[in-house]
């Protein structure tokens, strides 16, 4: 049939909504889906409401009675008056007097060397009285609070004494502990670093051995060890060395002095100072304090521990003591400012029954006497060292403490004696008014101001602690306190502050409980259940009949609920280690109690039991310190759990080794502690599964009694983990029961998928790869050049469906017409009813080139106008094309060549994006790269090309008219076609060289559009063909083209936004988890292997595949977006148009 | 054609990368998995007959007090492995004190002390705290004990030392020929002639500690505890050096002893003289030889203070090989590793550390194959 051109058509026949698939006729499918989805939804919200509110509730936990009486165990004791032990002896200090104070026995040998008073870099304090005073500090390196301290008021320190150096061994072997940070700071301030040698070896016992075997040693030894000592302080840039000796005999005097002696030689030939800490008491006999003026530089006099760790409770620092010894020391031996004193600001706390003391510092020793409420604690004659008795569960305790005042009274004597220097015994455990202290000027009476600023305590950021174990709590309730001084004008030797404390300042105060009997131990797990690990570890406690304490991870108690089962069955308790392991201080205080709540309630519905144990991930050191140890363990008590802390960590996680993790046990062991951190899970658990019978074979061998936690606590099993009560949680249980069991099965199911696609995808890449390769190699040779063939050209007609082409159809059918190929051409414009101006250009077209006919109907959809065209069409052989693509002169020929094989019903061209001018348009041309032309490279080897796109095709008529012609029921018509001449036996070529520039949508809004229009199409001719699918008569289509249609480019792509955002939401949860790193590493590797692959058999430039990475986070969720449109669509059942686009005239032809 | 060599390129990244892929893909879930053992091999725990210790042919046992404080039984078991790396050798015997101020048997450490595997040998000496020399007869003096006022306490004792069950060396009433000990003949009448017998003086002291002796023994044999080994323990020399306070005056019978003791120290104190280990050996060794032609001889204690520029090293040295080549019958060496002030201030430091040269003398002479270091047990013979 012959239309006029110009004429308008006449909207004739056809009804005019056909039949199409998906078409829900009767119009009920959807009703009654949504009706479905609705029902479904609102269960599903209803239940995901209910299970929320059951973790987001406060736990229903209630404190065990056992643990309410810890809590408020702590009572006062009236503090009793300390009777000091007569002393039957003469004063210790008188041993080592020398006649008259000030007589000629003190006055130093006339050729003592004085040493030149050192010119210090730095000048301390504000009043001018002092700047000479040397300002030493002893620091500690195991403390923090003595780091704190240090840089708290390094200004006020001219010397820094760090215990680094230990002489382990008569053949003096050194020890040395720096630390950088202490490095950098003290070069920083400007401090002369004088660390410490000591011999105080491995659990702070002496070792006289190490020192007698040096001093006694042959010349050589002692020339090296010297010679060690010096390069070390050399690499410490330090001003010299503290000498600190003890327990060492008295018969080594002589050899210790002509040591001495020597060291301090050598040490001054590099301008190095030796400074020797002297003991008060019988052990000061070992030193010849007048031999070795001449050589020591200074002198510190050790002026406290009258009663130490291991004597009966007592001043610590009593001002008979002090000036007893000062007199003796300071006026006695050498020059006064040869002198250095040691002034101690630390307390003891004597347990009755117990053979050591506990040094603690000022804040321990102020919160202990506040919290057993005392009114005040006594400070009087003779000791004048502030002093209380206090009870708590079980035991009396005896605190005696050195503070700012008597500090101040000490400082006021020592400068009276104008001694070189004070230290500070030591950084961290200081009263920090000490500091004040030290600014007075003390040859005035102490001004209103000085006074003022003493008597008020700021407890400030300090940490106290009371009692011992590792069940902790925190008292946050900081408060100032007070102490009254008053002065004693008539004291003698010099005016002496009196103080009475009236009222004690509180601090943030950590609460030590449950430290259970000294032979008992305690085992726990962090970060279970883990299947692999977990068994092994069951199975090792067990045979040897431990039970410990399991800190479970939710997450991982809701992959193995068996396990957690067997944990409890076993015997063991289990805690809450949080859902997720974040670090609690670092999370929102609602994410912390989401943690704690889900875990609990996990806990509650895989075993009826609850726990009121807690531990935090990361920070569980027994002695919290930092904000970020204090806030978890504050947290968990406001939600009623109880942290248990360890301190036996041997650091497991970090795989030290079997022999490592077993003598960090050890360690820890020795130094008193009883709660053994361990691992199950989070990584290869091997070292911890080896090490774990040789702790428990250590642990029994020297006899301790490894005790399930309720031992060590004294707190009943039943009170630690209580039953959850029937009657009022069921229906809570059944709730969190059946939703950590939903999303139980949803992950699984989510990684099941992430695992058979992560397989299909490496497939489908590795035979795609492998068949576009081979066809590009024997595609290639194979195709013999055209002339040579000497075939005639067949004529070919070629077919245009046009609706609003203005812009590009001149464009479209010059590059038509400029083709090479040497046969008849006729063109055949289809209008179907464009609203522009599309006919008229095509018309006049017509009218300069014979070749051009144009076609007009009504628009009915792209479809009928092919249906139109080829009933308009005179020749045998259609080559279609769409109206925004362009030819290059070589694509017909190219087209029509495999038409020679009579069984080719079909030749698909290769389609490229012409305008990849926007980013869009630069991911559809890498699509088309990757996507479109590889697999129809590939499919072409196999047969099965499932789509010979309208874009750039030819077709035999006779194959169309065989397949039934051109079908309207689908949007995807050519797609269609392709699968029904499948169907009747033709085969489908790709011709890669029959290149045809299509342009591609510029913007997301009109990608969009076209690509739910192809996804609709596909949709509707997977679903029409959908018995070509594992087809045997269909091997290559229905066993593998098909399917990867199915799979990748509906179902990977409905799903690919969720599993990319499921695994990145997963990897910003859970950090830590390898596996997913993996996944994503594979498909992002699978992804770019296939671009690279593509770009190298296209020959196009391989920079683009890295646009494949934005591709998958801005492409990928568009493309996912217009599947489920189309997919929800298809389900509602309603007709969708054509969607076309608007055309831009993008393209440049490209010859 | 001109594409060959991009594409034979790009076969090769393919197929490399497709390999890649593959075992990566392959490995998922297949972590390692290792077979630990879940059992150790069943022990032997067949009851046979009560087994105890076996005295070597050749060569003797390695033994040490390793300083357990104040009351000689704070035995800890970091302590002994703490030692043993020390001298580099286990401790076959392992001395301590179990005194009878404490009134108890001390279970708890025999377990640690055979869990370390070593056998025990304990000093169960009748004193009182303070437990201080030269103090004389406390509440556990001999007259009471034979008066039967600490039966009870010897029964109980007894029990539990045969609910111990595994061999234990025991001596009771250690240098009684001293003075410094409270049940030492010296503060029991001394040299007072109280009979006679085979033409021989019977003296008051020797006579009542031997009496002593006799009357434990037989009350803790009466509560079947057979796996006590009962030692004779003198020290090298009397004090007073005198014939009633000899030996031999002391010694209780063939039937009351399983093996012979003795103390055998070279300096200890400042104001001593030097000795070396041949001259405080000798001729007590001949002595407590005589006493009895087979029973095993212990060096129940030995040691040696630190007092340049008198050689340690030497004594420890001398120690070591004299006693693998002149005294045969030393069945096992139990080295007194301790340090203590004195009175006057001074140290006496029996440490085998006490200098780097003793330390390696120790190390060297215990190395030797003819110190065995763990204990080798066998089935009671049944007493005649």
């Amino acid at each position: 049939m012959k239309n006029d051109p110009l004429q308008d058509p006449s909207p004739d026949d056809d009804s005019a909504v056909k039949s199409f698939i998906f078409l829900d006729a009767r119009g009920k499918r959807w009703p009654r889906l949504r009706l479905y989805m609705f029902a479904a939804g609102t269960l599903f919200f209803i239940g995901a409401i209910l299970f929320v509110q059951t973790l987001v509730l406060p736990s229903q936990l209630t404190l065990p009675p056992a643990v309410e009486q810890l809590k408020s165990r702590l009572k006062s004791l009236q503090s009793k008056k300390f009777h000091p032990r007569q002393m039957v002896t003469k004063p210790l200090w008188l041993n080592f007097a020398k006649g008259n104070k000030g007589g000629s026995g003190g006055v130093p040998p006339a050729e003592v060397r004085k040493p030149p008073a050192p010119a210090y870099k730095k000048e301390t304090g504000s009043s001018g009285a002092f700047i000479k005073e040397i300002r030493l500090g002893f620091y500690e390196t195991w403390d923090p609070d003595s780091f704190d301290s240090l840089k708290a008021h390094a200004e006020s320190l001219t010397h820094l004494c760090p215990d680094w150096l230990t002489v382990e061994d008569g053949l003096g072997t050194l020890k040395i502990s720096k630390e950088q940070p202490v490095l950098d700071l003290v070069k920083d301030q400007e401090i002369v670093l004088m660390p410490l040698l000591s011999n105080l070896g491995d659990q702070d016992q002496w070792q006289p051995e190490a020192v007698e075997g040096l001093i006694n040693g042959p010349i050589s030894r002692q020339n090296q060890f010297i010679a060690r000592i010096k390069d070390e302080l050399h690499k410490m840039d330090a001003g010299g060395v503290m000498i600190d000796w003890q327990q060492v005999d008295p018969a080594y005097r002589d050899a210790m002095t002509a040591f001495l002696h020597k060291m301090a030689s050598a040490l001054h030939e590099d301008a190095m100072e030796l400074w020797l800490s002297v003991p008060t008491g019988k052990e000061l006999a070992i030193f010849d304090l007048d031999g070795l003026a001449q050589q020591v530089d200074h002198f510190v006099a050790m002026l406290h521990d009258e009663n130490a760790e291991d004597d009966d409770p007592g001043p610590i620092a009593s001002r008979e003591y002090f000036s007893g010894w000062v007199d003796t020391l300071v006026d006695g031996y050498g020059d006064p400012s040869q002198w250095i004193i040691s002034l101690g600001s630390y307390g003891y706390d004597w347990t009755d029954g117990e053979q050591k003391a506990e040094r603690i510092n000022f804040q321990d020793a102020m919160s202990r006497a506040g919290s057993s409420s005392l009114a005040t604690c006594d400070f009087s004659a003779p000791s004048y060292n502030p002093h209380f008795i206090y009870e708590d569960a079980d035991a009396v305790h005896t605190i005696w403490f050195l503070d700012a005042v008597t500090f101040l009274n000490q400082l006021t004597l020592g400068r009276a004696h104008h001694v070189g220097g004070v230290a500070i015994s030591r950084l961290g455990t200081e009263d920090p008014d000490i500091w004040n202290a030290l600014e007075i000027d003390t040859r005035k009476p102490l001004g209103q101001k000085d006074r003022a600023r003493l008597e008020t305590i700021t407890p400030g950021e300090a940490v106290a602690r009371i009692g011992k174990g590792n069940l902790i709590t925190i008292e946050d309730t900081r408060a100032d306190g007070i102490r009254r001084i008053s002065v004693d004008e008539k004291a003698e030797p010099g005016a002496l502050l009196h103080e009475n404390y009236e009222k004690f300042p509180s601090y943030l105060t950590v609460v030590h409980q449950g430290r259970g009997p000294a032979d008992a131990v305690s085992l726990t797990f962090d970060d279970g259940p883990d299947a692999q690990w977990t068994p092994l570890i069951l199975d090792i406690l067990k045979e040897r009949g431990v039970r410990a304490t399991f800190f479970m991870v939710g997450a991982n108690m809701e992959k193995s609920p068996d396990l957690v089962n067997r944990v409890i069955n076993e015997g063991h308790m289990i805690g809450v280690h949080t859902y997720t392991h974040p670090n609690i201080a670092l999370v929102s205080e609602e994410r912390a109690r989401l943690e704690f709540n889900a875990t609990q309630r996990l806990l509650e519905a895989i075993t009826g039991h609850s726990t009121v144990l807690f531990r935090p991930p990361y920070n569980a050191d027994t002695n919290p310190h930092e904000p970020e140890e204090i806030i978890p363990i504050k947290i968990a008590q406001k939600m009623g759990y109880f942290t248990l802390t360890e301190d036996v960590d041997p650091e497991d996680w970090a795989k030290p080794g079997v022999a490592t993790i077993l003598e960090r046990v050890k360690e820890g062991r020795l130094q008193g502690g009883n709660i053994v951190l361990l691992h199950d899970a989070g990584g290869d658990r091997k070292q911890t599964v080896a090490a774990l019978p040789q702790i428990i074979d250590y642990l029994k061998a020297r006899g301790d009694a490894i005790l399930p936690l309720p031992g060590i606590l004294g707190i009943p099993a039943e009170q630690i983990m209580p039953l959850v009560p029937q009657h009022q949680q069921h229906v809570t249980r059944i709730i969190s029961g059946s939703g950590f069991r939903a999303i139980h099965q949803v992950t699984n199911f989510f990684w099941a998928f992430m695992i058979v696609a992560t397989g299909l995808t490496i497939l489908k890449t590795f035979v795609v790869s492998w068949l576009a390769i081979r066809s590009r190699r024997i595609g290639d040779a194979a195709l013999l050049p055209w002339l040579a063939s000497g075939v005639e050209y067949p004529p070919v007609s070629v077919l245009i469906a046009a609706y609003n082409e203005e812009k590009v159809i001149r464009e479209t059918l010059l590059a038509v017409l400029h083709t090479r190929y040497p046969g008849l051409i006729e063109v055949v414009v289809v209008d179907d009813g464009s609203k522009d101006r599309t006919a008229k250009i095509v018309a006049d077209m017509a009218q300069e080139d014979a070749r051009i006919r144009l076609v007009r109907q009504v628009n009915r959809g792209k479809a009928v106008a092919l249906q139109t065209g080829l009933k308009a069409i005179a020749h045998e052989i259609v080559v279609s094309l769409d109206a925004d693509t362009q030819f290059t002169p070589e694509t017909i020929g190219e087209l029509v060549r495999p038409f020679a094989d009579p069984a080719v019903g079909a030749v698909s061209g290769r389609a490229r994006v012409g305008n990849p001018h926007t980013l869009f348009a630069q991911f559809q041309s890498l699509e088309y790269t990757c996507g479109f032309n590889l697999d129809r490279r590939a499919y072409h080897q196999l047969n099965c090309i499932t789509v010979v796109p309208g874009a750039v095709s030819a077709h035999r008529v006779s194959a169309i008219q065989a397949a039934g012609g051109i079908s309207t029921d689908t949007l995807a018509e050519d797609t269609d076609l392709t699968l029904s001449l499948h169907k009747c036996g033709f085969k489908i070529y790709y011709a890669s060289q029959a290149i045809a520039w299509t342009e591609a949508p510029e913007t997301m809004k009109t990608f969009a559009k076209q690509r739910f229009r192809w996804a609709f199409g596909t949709l509707q001719c997977l679903w029409k063909h959908r018995e070509l699918l594992f087809n045997r008569k269909f091997m290559a289509l229905g066993w593998f083209s098909l399917p990867s249609a199915w799979f990748f480019n509906i179902m990977l792509v409905a799903t690919g936004s969720i599993i990319d955002a499921l695994l990145l939401f997963s990897l910003i949860v859970s950090p830590a988890n390898g596996i997913l790193y993996f996944y994503f590493f594979i498909f992002l590797a699978a992804d770019l292997l296939l671009a690279a692959v593509a770009c190298r058999i296209e020959r196009e430039p391989m920079r683009q595949i890295w646009l494949i990475w934005p591709m998958r986070f801005i492409y990928r969720p568009v493309l996912n977006y217009v599947v489920l449109k189309a997919i929800f669509k298809a389900f509602k059942g309603v007709w969708v148009g054509w969607g076309k686009l608007d055309r831009t005239a993008s393209v440049t032809y490209r010859p | 054609m001109i594409a060959t060599t991009p594409l034979s390129r790009a076969r090769t990244l393919f197929a490399l990368a497709a390999v890649v892929l593959l075992f990566l893909s392959l490995c998922i879930g297949c972590r390692e998995h290792n077979n630990f053992d879940k059992k150790p091999p069943a022990e032997n725990t067949q009851k046979a007959a009560p087994l105890t210790l076996l005295m070597p042919a050749h060569g003797a046992y390695t033994g040490a007090y390793v300083d357990f404080g104040e009351g000689e039984d704070d035995v800890t078991y970091d302590a002994l492995t703490a030692f043993e790396q020390m001298t580099g050798k286990h401790l076959a015997v392992i001395a301590l004190g179990n005194f009878w101020g404490e009134q108890a048997f001390p279970a708890k450490t025999l377990a640690i002390i055979s869990g370390y595997g070593a056998v025990p040998l304990l000093f169960w000496s009748p004193w009182d705290k303070p437990y201080e020399e030269e103090r004389g007869p406390d509440r556990f003096n001999l007259p009471d004990i034979l008066a039967g006022k600490w039966d009870a306490y010897i029964d109980q004792w007894a029990e539990e030392a045969r609910a111990y069950g595994k061999p234990l060396l025991v001596a009771w009433g250690i240098e009684m020929n001293g003075t410094w000990f409270p049940w030492s003949g010296y503060y029991y009448g001394g040299d007072t002639v109280i009979g006679q017998k085979d033409g021989q003086p019977l003296y008051a002291g020797p006579e009542l500690v031997k009496k002593a002796y006799r009357y434990v023994v037989d009350r803790v044999r009466a509560k079947k505890a057979d796996n006590i080994l009962w030692g004779f323990h003198v020290n090298n020399y009397g004090m007073p050096q005198e014939d009633w306070n000899s030996m031999g005056r002391y010694y209780p019978g063939a039937n009351y002893v399983d093996w012979l003791g003795l103390s055998v120290y070279g300096k200890m104190k400042q104001d001593e003289g030097w000795a070396d280990f041949h001259e405080m050996m000798e001729e007590p060794y001949r002595e407590i030889c005589r006493l009895d032609p087979r029973k095993p001889v212990f060096l129940a204690e030995w040691g040696v203070g630190e007092f340049p520029p008198d050689s340690k090293a030497a004594f420890i040295t001398k120690a070591f090989t004299e006693i693998q080549a002149e005294y045969p019958r030393v069945r096992a060496a139990v080295y007194w590793h301790e340090r203590w002030q004195n009175a006057n201030e001074s140290y006496s430091n029996l440490r085998i550390n006490s200098s780097p040269e003793a330390l390696e003398a120790y190390k060297t002479g215990v190395a030797d194959p003819y110190w065995i270091d763990r204990p080798q047990f066998g089935p009671q013979k049944k007493a005649p």
